[in-house]
This record gives structure tokens, C-alpha cells and sequence, in this order.
């Protein structure tokens, strides 16, 4: 799923392993979901949009809307 | 998402090389006892090689998977459709080696036995997850 965690991401400086244990998972899952290989759960994806303080919608693009 | 896969001694690097020397030690010794004491040593060494290779073998993110450490939701998952695979691809063979015993006059065991135990297996967990779900 095409979604923007790579851009809000690097505006905020963090590296895929950080923001990794930030979210207590791995630095492979974090770029999984950036390259959209991976959709990640529920709970996952609204601690993404929690951390980056964005509606879980905008941050992920379902069919690839945007 | 941190899962519940692996926790406390579980999730340590230890854990699984430790299991698997002390695995190889008990193969071992039942063979030793069996009068296999070439087979016990080179079983021995096999287990100890493998568990060698998952103490050193950190930065491979497969071994760390193996391993239990550094799991997350996203190996749950691939840990799920693997466990599915293995499981497809034993009942494959069980099948095809039921039907090569069938075939050869004989009553297919083991085979058989195992394939309806896989059977009932997988249907026990089909009810029990479709309640749970």
C-alpha cells in the first residue's frame, strides 16, 4: 500500500531504525511499509499516524488514491 | 507491534542455540545407546554447527527470526505463511507417498496415518480459530 511514512519520516531526520524502536518493531518492517511490501496492522498503522500526528487516511493511500 | 511469539528466555540470542546443542547431546546419546556411535558423533557435531551458526549469526535477519529475537508483527506474519507452506508441502508429500505405498500392494503406513492426522489436526484448528475469531 502506497502511503507517506518515508517523506514525513526523513522531514523529521529519524533513520527506519529509529523510528523502528520507537514503534517497537524492526528497521526491515519499517522499510517493508515504506516500500509498500508490507501493509502493517491496525493498531501499527494509528501508532504511525499518532507518531506523526496525521490521520491514519492521509498517511496511507488505499489503491493507490492520494 | 511487538507480538507475543517470543517472550522473557524465548527472546534471548541464547535461547535457541542452547536448545539446539542440548537437542544434539539427547540425538546423540540415543543413538549412542541405539550403537550408532559414528551417526551419535557426526549428529553431534550437526547440531552444534547449527547452533554455532544461530549464536553468531546476528545481523542475518532471518537467523535473528529463527532465533526469536527482534520479532515483530511483520515476521509474525511471514512466520504464519511459512508454517502454512511447510504444512502444504508435508501433506504433498505425505499423499504422494501414500499413494506410492497404495500402489505397492501395501496398507500406506505410516503415511496414511500421518495424513489423517493432519486431516483431523487442521480441521480441530479450523473450528477452534473460527470460534475464537
Amino acid at each position: 500500500m502506497e502511503n507517506d511514512v518515508r517523506r514525513l519520516r526523513t522531514e523529521r531526520g529519524l533513520s527506519q531504525a529509529e523510528l523502528g524502536s520507537l514503534l517497537g518493531v524492526s528497521r526491515q518492517t519499517i522499510n517493508a511499509i515504506e516500500k509498500g511490501r508490507y501493509t502493517p496492522s491496525l493498531p501499527l498503522a494509528i501508532a504511525l499516524a499518532q507518531h506523526f500526528d496525521r490521520p491514519v487516511e492521509e498517511m496511507f493511500h488505499a489503491n493507490g488514491s492520494r | 507491534m511487538q507480538t507475543g511469539h517470543a517472550k522473557g528466555v524465548l527472546a534471548t540470542k541464547w535461547f535457541l542455540p542452547a536448545f539446539c546443542l542440548l537437542l544434539g547431546v539427547v540425538v546423540a546419546g540415543a543413538m549412542a545407546m541405539g550403537g550408532d556411535a559414528g551417526d551419535a558423533v557426526f549428529s553431534l557435531v550437526l547440531f552444534a554447527v547449527i547452533a554455532a551458526a544461530l549464536a553468531l549469526g546476528g545481523r542475518s535477519e532471518t537467523v535473528r527470526m529463527i532465533r526469536g529475537d527482534g520479532r515483530d508483527e511483520r515476521w509474525a506474519m511471514i512466520d504464519l505463511a511459512a508454517t502454512a507452506i511447510t504444512g502444504l508441502v508435508l501433506i504433498t508429500v505425505i499423499i504422494g507417498a501414500c499413494l506410492y505405498e497404495w500402489s505397492q500392494g501395501r496398507d500406506g503406513s505410516p503415511f496414511s496415518q500421518l495424513g489423517a492426522v493432519a486431516g483431523v489436526a487442521y480441521i480441530v484448528a479450523l473450528v477452534a480459530l473460527r470460534q475464537r475469531s
